[in-house]
């Protein structure tokens, strides 16, 4: 099974999916 | 942990193809620049952004993951139809509602697929078949009505 490889910060999604021709899906999610 | 939708090896690979993916966590007590940057105010929140970052959609609270590939999908397609990329907005909510045609998002991937058609034609057909098609399939839904005024258009 594959796992999704999650970044921590948005700014380096933003970087990497620009480097990368993709896109960025981002989850905001709560600890609780 | 990959759980929900996450735990689907169709999401996986569609994430791991599509998208860069991050998670944001959200803290109530202090919101974090990103929550205000984007107006969080209930989790999960999901954004589907293009490659600068741009938000073109949006879904708030769980979704499972049938309804959870329609929406990245959906969200491709509104980030072409965004950009005027009509011809790849077709492409894109055109695959997005032959591989989840009964799904959530489905009502609006079918409108918003209508008037990229009509856009890249300039054919009025193509809200027509929007209208028709959600009258037909979806007629309860909320795009149906959004779409009545293309019932005036001659089939």
């Amino acid at each position: 099974m594959a796992e999704i490889k999650w970044e921590k910060d948005f700014h380096t999604a933003v970087e990497l999916a620009a480097k990368t021709h993709r896109q960025v899906f981002q989850d905001f999610w709560f600890d609780g | 942990m990959n759980t929900g939708p996450y735990s689907d090896e169709k999401v996986q690979k569609y994430l791991g193809e599509q998208f860069v993916s991050v998670k944001s966590q959200c803290f109530w007590d202090k919101r974090s620049e990103l929550m205000k940057q984007f107006d969080i105010a209930w989790t999960p929140t999901l954004l589907v952004h293009d490659s600068t970052g741009k938000e073109h959609h949006r879904v708030v609270g769980f979704v499972p993951s049938e309804d959870f590939l329609a929406h990245l999908k959906l969200g491709r397609g509104k980030m072409f139809f965004n950009r005027f990329r009509f011809a790849d907005a077709v492409e894109a909510l055109s695959v997005a509602l032959d591989q989840h045609p009964k799904a959530g998002p489905a009502p609006e991937t079918i409108f918003f697929l209508g008037v990229a058609k009509y856009w890249q034609t300039h054919d009025p057909k193509g809200l027509r078949w929007a209208y028709d098609t959600l009258a037909e399939r979806f007629p309860q839904s909320e795009w149906a009505r959004r779409a009545g005024p293309y019932k005036q258009i001659p089939a």
